[in-house]
């Protein structure tokens, strides 16, 4: 440290020369001394982020989102629509496939066997060798994003290295439904009753007790289609979407006809208020809650490579993205929609981060009335959320939109360069239940950027609050 | 023009006697205080406004400054701050670098020389108040000049006479030494304050040039040493380091902490001639080609080296 400090006063006796005699170091008193590091707060992650035990997205990708029944994929098979991002996460990294240490897919609709097989088979049509085991997760809208959980959560535990969270729904070949009788147990106790009510109905729930209105909903809605299309038409979704090869079977004449679909077809970039105003409510007599105002119902799949950040190093793949947490949490199964607004903090907290600080939100438009309210509750700044559009316009194919929501946060916070350094994804869940995540940029931040102004100063460290 | 960043904050840049488009960048972390350094060896590419690096060799403490030698194309010396000096041979392989390890010095090597006329020799100044010349064969100094009373920033050999050289000190004064003389044949008192650079003349081996934390360059005829030949104003902080063309006679080049690189014409009335301003941190480094006619390289603490003509800018693309 001596050392340290005479070069220092060498350096400053050029800068600031006191005497002008030949005298020796001795005669100069300059207040140059080593003293303990004052080198900011306990913020999170202050003088680097980068961890080698870090879990990181080294790939994020997705299939167009189209409308079941009517769109694109609607002659698809399901485990057609997953194999296409699999083989993507892996050709586009070059991996090796017998590497990946487990596939986690996220699935709502299908029978839960039958599906588990399908991604299996799909795993094998990616190319992935019998040595890959498969399986599938279940927490209704939020699978996706539980699949990545998972995956990251396995990693951390030192279960395998290299991991594929993916979601996949095809609500073409599974619409929702409830298969056989209901226990009449339900009766006896509203919350087990109020899983049962159907998705609409809880929007117009929160819609009514939380005061949104048809206006506020159809603005989002218009809002969410303008931002879609804008992105798709300026090409911000080539990054993430992966063409699919796939047939449409016309239905009069049984005619096939090969297609590539690499475009969402559900968003519609002349959605205007006054159109969405025609609109019957669809749920409630005299609703606020419409198919305009809703998410579509969609097929689509998508697919996350996540791995540690030292394997990612070592392969020398670019880092899009860190995992940092995940929350779970419940809610009134009535009022589902308010799910966002409850785990969105909670994820933030265990992040040791606030809301300020997250620069991007991707919040899943289940309906408008619920995620303007969840918006409103939590006074998020509307420019950071749902920037290239939200389910309203793209879709809501339930199982694949968590991964797909990664692939879309995860493009574009790379995009917006080293400005943009955290991002959140989160959504409500039916039967009451609300998920959401926080991630960070890949590689290293600049601090002065992500810089927050203080608002109050009490001079005290972030430690003492 | 080309722009090289390296990691570390630079400390001096120097062109290779041997290839016009190879270049010597001596680094030092957090500004040459505390931690590692590092010298680079980059090459111009000939197609475009590119610098490639060829080899980068770590040390343990921060490099002040670097030298070719004149007699092997491809070996360089770096002063160490650790006091110590390695030899580098960019044409072995990596596992074989330093090719030598120089450590005489008690203090930080600040300044090195190569000979270029005798071609085999070199020397060091270093901040506990000696110089010393070496030779690449022999592990020990041959002689140690000692009569400064501070830091010895740099020294420079004469371009004519292969024994004469100079030494720029922080006790204010300039010194000129005769190797076959026991001390030192000169002493130029020539700042009031600590003087950080001298460079010969290349044309007139009479003529030494002084930089000097005054904020002053000051030329200085050996005949007559009591008053300047020129003073030249102009820096606004301490001025780094001096170097004479080795094309024009009257042209010198100069960094200073002021940020800036200056040229001069100091036969001129009005010396300044050109003025770079391209650095945002202390320049700290500068050098002119002797193979290339108005090529000049210079680098500073803001972690980036430029190479540019006269009269260009340094920052156009």
């Amino acid at each position: 440290m001596e050392k340290a400090i005479n070069r220092q006063q060498i350096l400053l006796q050029h800068l600031n020369p006191s005497l002008p005699s030949s005298s020796s170091e001795q005669n100069h008193n300059l207040a140059v001394s080593a003293s303990a590091c004052l080198a900011g707060d306990s913020a999170a992650y202050q003088r680097t982020n980068l961890f080698g035990d870090d879990v990181v997205i080294v790939a994020a990708y997705r299939t167009a989102l189209c409308k079941s029944k009517r769109g694109g994929f609607k002659d698809t098979y399901p485990d057609d629509l997953l194999a296409p991002v699999l083989r993507a996460v892996i050709e586009k990294t070059n991996l090796n496939p017998s590497e990946v240490g487990d596939i986690v897919v996220g699935t709502v609709l299908a029978p839960g066997s039958q599906r588990a097989s399908e991604c299996r088979m799909a795993a094998f049509y990616a190319g992935f060798p019998e040595t890959v085991p498969v399986r599938t997760v279940n927490r209704q809208c939020s699978s996706g994003l539980q699949a990545v959980a998972d995956v990251a959560a396995a990693i951390k535990a030192g279960f395998y290295d290299i991991g594929i969270g993916a979601g996949l729904e095809s609500m073409t070949t599974n619409p929702m439904a409830w298969d056989g009788s209901v226990n009449p147990r339900v009766k006896q106790m509203e919350q087990a009753q109020n899983c049962l009510l159907p998705m609409g109905v809880t929007s117009e729930n929160v819609a009514h007790r939380f005061g949104v209105t048809r206006q506020e909903q159809d603005q989002a809605a218009v809002e969410s289609h303008r931002k879609a299309a804008a992105a798709t038409a300026s090409g911000k979704f080539k990054d993430e979407i992966i063409p699919v090869n796939t047939k449409i079977v016309d239905p009069k004449t049984g005619d096939e006809k090969p297609v590539t679909i690499s475009v969402d077809d559900g968003i519609r970039p002349n959605a205007s208020v006054s159109d969405l105003a025609k609109l019957k409510p669809v749920f409630k007599k005299d609703g606020t809650t419409t198919a305009g105002n809703s998410s579509q119902v969609s097929d689509g799949a998508g697919a996350v490579l996540l791995m540690k950040r030292s394997v990612a190093m070592q392969k020398g793949l670019p880092i899009l993205g860190v995992f940092r947490t995940f929350s779970a949490v419940g809610v009134d199964p009535a009022i589902m929609g308010v799910g966002p607004a409850v785990a969105i903090p909670a994820a933030v907290k265990a992040a040791d981060l606030e809301l300020d600080d997250i620069d991007l939100f991707e919040i899943n438009e289940a309906f408008a009335s619920q995620f303007v309210y969840c918006r409103k509750k939590l006074e998020l700044d509307p420019v950071k959320i749902n920037v290239n559009g939200g389910a309203m316009a793209i879709g809501h194919p339930l199982g694949a939109t968590g991964a797909r929501c990664v692939a879309t946060l995860l493009h574009e916070m790379q995009r917006r360069g080293k400005d943009c350094r955290f991002g959140v994804i989160s959504m409500c869940i039916g039967t009451g239940m609300g998920a959401a995540a926080v991630f960070e940029r890949g590689d290293c931040t600049d601090e002065l950027c992500n810089a927050r102004k203080i608002e109050t100063n009490n001079f005290l460290s972030k430690d003492s609050r | 023009m080309p722009v090289f960043k390296t990691p570390f904050n630079g400390y001096s840049v120097r062109f290779s006697p041997f290839y016009e488009s190879r270049l010597a960048v001596a680094t030092a972390q957090n500004f040459g205080i505390l931690g590692n350094g590092r010298v680079h060896v980059i090459d111009l590419a000939p197609s475009g406004p590119v610098i490639n690096e060829l080899i980068a060799f770590d040390t343990a403490d921060g490099v002040y400054d670097v030298a070719w030698s004149e007699s092997h194309d491809s070996v360089l010396v770096a002063a160490v701050a650790d006091g110590s000096m390695k030899v580098y041979d960019t044409a072995l392989p990596p596992q074989a670098n330093p090719v030598r390890s120089l450590k005489e010095h008690a203090r930080e090597v600040h300044g090195l020389d190569y000979n270029p006329t005798r071609r085999d020799s070199f020397l060091s100044a270093s901040w506990d108040d000696s110089v010393k010349l070496w030779t690449l064969d022999r592990p020990t100094s041959l002689r140690t000049f000692r009569e400064h009373a501070y830091c010895v920033y740099s020294v420079a050999w004469n371009p004519k006479h292969a024994d004469v050289f100079a030494s720029a000190s922080g006790d204010c004064t300039v010194r000129i030494w005769d190797v076959r003389e026991p001390g030192s044949t000169m002493i130029i008192p020539g700042h009031e304050h600590e003087i950080l650079s001298c460079d010969w003349n290349k044309y007139d081996e009479c003529l030494i040039a002084t930089a000097s934390v005054d904020k002053s360059i000051k030329i200085w005829d050996v005949r007559n040493y009591r008053v300047p030949v020129s003073v030249l104003n102009g820096h606004g902080y301490a001025v780094r380091k001096i170097k004479f063309s080795p094309h024009r006679r009257n042209l010198l080049v100069s960094c200073s902490y002021d940020m800036t690189v200056c040229l001069w014409d100091f036969m001129v009335e009005d010396a300044l001639v050109g003025r770079y301003d391209h650095h945002t941190e202390f320049a700290v480094g500068v050098d002119l080609s002797v193979l290339v006619d108005g090529l000049m390289a210079s680098t500073g603490w803001d972690e980036l080296v430029y190479v540019w003509q006269q009269g260009m800018d340094p920052r156009a693309a």
